[in-house]
C-alpha cells in the first residue's frame, strides 16, 4: 500500500562516523516520480546522509526503508536492482571505453560471467543516447571531459534500471548548458520510469526549481522539510546560509519569490 | 543506423581479441617447438618428433627430451602464466598499474618461510613434499600480503605502497641469504639456485601438481572476473551493485598469494612478470576487461616466461642464468615506462 508509492522513507535515522554523529533525527520520503534535495552548507553532512542511506557507511540509528521493506532485510543483489547511485568523486578506471562504464550498470542482471545480453546492450545504448553520451560511446573514460563524465555516469546509474536514483552533487562539473540539460534528462527519465530521486545539489536556485521536496540540513540536525513553497522564503535562506539579503539575490539572481 | 555503427565496433572489439589469441597461440606454438629443440644438445625437428612419438628410446637424447626439457618447458609455461594472471589481480586490487608479486614482496616473503622451512626438515634428514613447499610459501606469501595491507591501510599514496613492498622483499631476501649462506647440509648448495629464481629444477614428479593448483587457481580467477569488472570502477561502485566487498576482497587476496606461492615454492621469486605481461597484454587487446585479459595474461605469461627461459639456459650455455635476470632486462622497462606515463600520487 504504502509501499507502492513511497518508494524509499527514513525514519529518526542517524548517520555519521563510529562515534561521531554528522545528522541526527532525519525523516522523510519520497514518493515514485519525486525529487528530494538535500541542500544546506558544506560540511553539513549531505554527503554523510547519502552516504548513509546508499549503505556505503553504517547507520547509527533509526530506519531506511526502501520499496516498504527494511534497507537491512534487503540482499545487496536485491540492493541494486532497485537503488542505484551516483557519486562525485573521481573514478579514473584503466581503459574502459564510455561504454564499459556504462555497462558496469547491468550489473546486477548478468549471470555468473557478467556477460551482456542483447537485452542488456539495448539497455546500454539507450541509457547513453538519453544522456547524449552515445557519441562517446567507444572513446575511453579517462580521456573525456568532467562534464562528459558526470553525464555518463549519470547513464551508467540509469541503466542499472532503479526505482530509487541516488545523486551526490550530479551537476557539479558541468557548465550551466549541461547542468539544465542534465536535469532535463533527469526529469524526463523520472516521469518515464515513475522514479525516485535523492540528491544533493549545491546550487539553490536549481534545487528550488527542479525539487518537489527540499530537505534543509543545518547544525546536524533537519532545519526544514517540504515543499520549496512550503520551505523557502529569503529569510530563510539568508538564515540558512549565514548570508545577507543582498548576497541570496546575488546567489541565486531573482528574488526567491520569482522562482517559486 | 546507431545499432550498426554499434554492432560494428563491438564486432571489431571482438576480432581484436580474438586476433590477439590467435597471436598468442601461434607464439606460445612456436616457443614450444624452439625450447624442445634448442639446448647445449642439439636436435633436429625430426628427431625430436621422432623422440615424442616414443621412438629413440635407447638415445640419451630421450632421456633429455623427456625427462629435462618437457618438464621445463611445462613448468615455466605453467608458472609463468600463473604469475602474470597475479599481477593483474594485485593491480585490480590496488588499483595500480605497478602492483605485482614481486615488487610488493609477496613473492620474497615466500621465498623466505620456505628457505626455513627447507633448511629445518632438511637438517632433520627429512624431505620435503611439493604440498609441503606450497603451503610453506602461501603462509610466507600472506604474511607479506598482511604487512601490505597494514600500510595500505594507513597511507593512501601509491608510490609509497610500491616503496614498502619493495623494502619488505629486500629484507625477506636478506635474510633467505643469510640462512642459505650459513647452512651446511649438502642439499641446500641446490637451494642457491632455487632463491635466484629458475625454472632449472623442474621434475616430472612435481608436474602434476603445479598443473592442478595453477588449473585451480585459473578457474577461481576467471569466476571472480565479474566482480573485478565492476570493482575496476571503484569500490563504492561495486558496493552498490551488490558486490559483497569485504568477501571478494579477502578472495582476492587469498588467490593472488596462493598463485604467488606456486610460482615461487617451485621457481624462487621470479621479477616484473607479473607487472610488465599484464600490461603488455592489455595494451594488446585494448582492454582491461578481466573475462579477456585474465586467460590472455595467462597465455602472455606463458610466452613470456618460456621465451625468457629459454634465453636463460642457451644464452651461455653451458651457464645458466638466473630466470630473473633475464625476466628483469626485459620486464624493468616497462615498469619505468608505466611509472612515467601514470600518475603515481593517487
Amino acid at each position: 500500500m504504502d509501499g507502492d508509492r513511497i518508494l524509499i522513507k527514513a525514519e529518526r535515522l542517524n548517520v555519521g562516523y563510529k562515534d561521531k554523529t554528522v545528522v541526527s533525527d532525519i525523516s522523510f520520503e519520497v514518493c515514485r516520480g519525486e525529487i528530494l534535495t538535500l541542500i544546506g552548507p558544506n560540511g553539513e553532512g549531505k554527503s554523510t546522509l547519502l552516504k548513509s542511506l546508499a549503505g556505503y557507511i553504517e547507520k547509527l540509528g533509526g530506519n531506511v526503508f526502501l520499496l516498504g521493506k527494511d534497507m537491512e532485510s534487503i540482499s545487496p543483489a536485491d540492493k541494486a536492482r532497485h537503488l542505484s547511485v551516483m557519486l562525485t568523486g573521481r573514478t579514473d578506471p584503466e581503459l574502459m571505453t564510455v561504454r564499459d562504464v556504462v555497462s558496469v550498470g547491468r550489473y546486477p542482471y548478468t549471470g555468473r560471467l557478467g556477460l551482456l545480453s542483447k537485452q542488456d546492450n539495448e539497455k546500454v545504448e539507450e541509457a547513453m543516447r538519453l544522456t547524449e553520451t552515445d557519441e562517446l560511446a567507444d572513446r575511453l573514460f579517462n580521456e573525456i571531459s568532467d562534464g562528459q563524465r558526470q553525464r555518463v555516469l549519470l547513464s551508467r546509474a540509469l541503466c542499472q534500471e532503479p526505482q530509487v536514483l541516488m545523486l551526490d552533487e550530479p551537476t557539479s562539473f558541468l557548465d550551466i548548458r549541461h547542468k539544465l540539460k542534465l536535469i532535463a534528462i533527469l526529469k524526463r527519465w523520472i516521469k518515464r520510469d515513475g522514479l525516485a530521486v535523492v540528491m544533493s545539489l549545491h546550487e539553490l536556485e536549481l534545487a528550488l526549481r527542479v525539487s518537489d521536496k527540499l530537505l534543509c540540513i543545518k547544525g546536524g540536525k533537519i532545519d526544514r522539510y517540504g515543499t520549496p513553497q512550503e520551505v523557502l522564503s529569503t529569510d530563510y535562506i539568508t538564515e540558512l546560509f549565514e548570508i545577507d539579503e543582498e548576497e541570496c539575490m546575488e546567489a541565486i539572481g531573482v528574488p526567491v519569490q520569482n522562482i517559486l | 543506423m546507431e545499432d550498426r555503427a554499434f554492432e560494428r565496433t563491438r564486432s571489431g572489439r571482438v576480432r581484436r581479441y580474438i586476433t590477439g589469441y590467435i597471436i598468442l597461440i601461434l607464439i606460445l606454438g612456436l616457443l614450444i617447438v624452439l625450447n624442445i629443440n634448442t639446448g647445449s644438445v642439439k636436435l633436429s625437428v625430426g628427431e625430436v618428433a621422432a623422440i615424442l612419438t616414443g621412438g629413440m628410446k635407447d638415445a640419451t637424447a630421450y632421456n633429455i627430451i623427456w625427462d629435462i626439457r618437457l618438464p621445463r618447458l611445462i613448468t615455466a609455461m605453467l608458472l609463468g602464466g600463473i604469475l602474470s594472471v597475479a599481477g593483474f589481480i594485485l593491480q585490480t586490487f590496488f588499483s595500480n598499474p605497478i602492483a605485482g608479486p614481486f615488487v610488493l614482496g609477496i613473492s620474497s616473503g615466500a621465498k623466505l618461510i620456505v628457505a626455513l622451512t627447507l633448511i629445518y626438515f632438511l637438517g632433520r634428514g627429512i624431505n620435503m613434499s611439493s604440498v609441503m613447499m606450497i603451503v610453506s610459501a602461501f603462509i610466507g606469501a600472506l604474511m607479506s600480503m598482511g604487512f601490505i595491507l597494514i600500510v595500505s591501510a594507513r597511507v593512501k599514496r601509491m608510490s609509497i605502497l610500491i616503496i614498502c613492498g619493495v623494502m619488505v622483499g629486500y629484507i625477506c631476501s636478506a635474510i633467505t641469504d643469510f640462512v642459505v649462506t650459513f647452512a651446511d647440509d649438502s642439499n641446500i648448495v641446490n637451494l642457491h639456485n632455487w632463491s635466484m629464481g629458475s625454472f632449472s629444477g623442474a621434475a616430472w614428479g612435481n608436474v602434476g601438481i603445479i598443473a592442478a593448483v595453477s588449473l585451480l587457481t585459473m578457474v577461481l580467477a576467471f569466476m571472480l572476473s565479474k566482480p573485478m569488472g565492476a570493482y575496476q570502477l571503484g569500490e563504492d561502485y561495486a558496493k552498490s551493485l551488490g558486490v559483497n566487498i569485504k568477501v571478494f576482497r579477502v578472495e582476492l587476496i587469498l588467490l593472488s598469494s596462493l598463485m604467488a606461492a606456486l610460482v615461487t615454492a617451485f621457481a624462487g621469486p621470479i621479477s616484473f612478470v607479473g607487472i610488465a605481461v599484464p600490461h603488455l597484454i592489455k595494451s594488446l587487446f585494448k582492454t582491461a576487461k578481466p573475462i579477456v585479459i585474465i586467460p590472455a595474461g595467462f597465455l602472455g605469461g606463458a610466452v613470456f616466461c618460456l621465451f625468457c627461459d629459454m634465453i636463460a639456459r642457451t644464452l651461455f650455455a653451458p651457464t645458466e642464468l638466473a630466470i630473473s635476470t633475464v625476466t628483469s632486462i626485459l620486464g624493468a622497462p616497462v615498469v619505468i615506462y608505466l611509472m612515467l606515463t601514470r600518475s603515481m600520487e593517487r
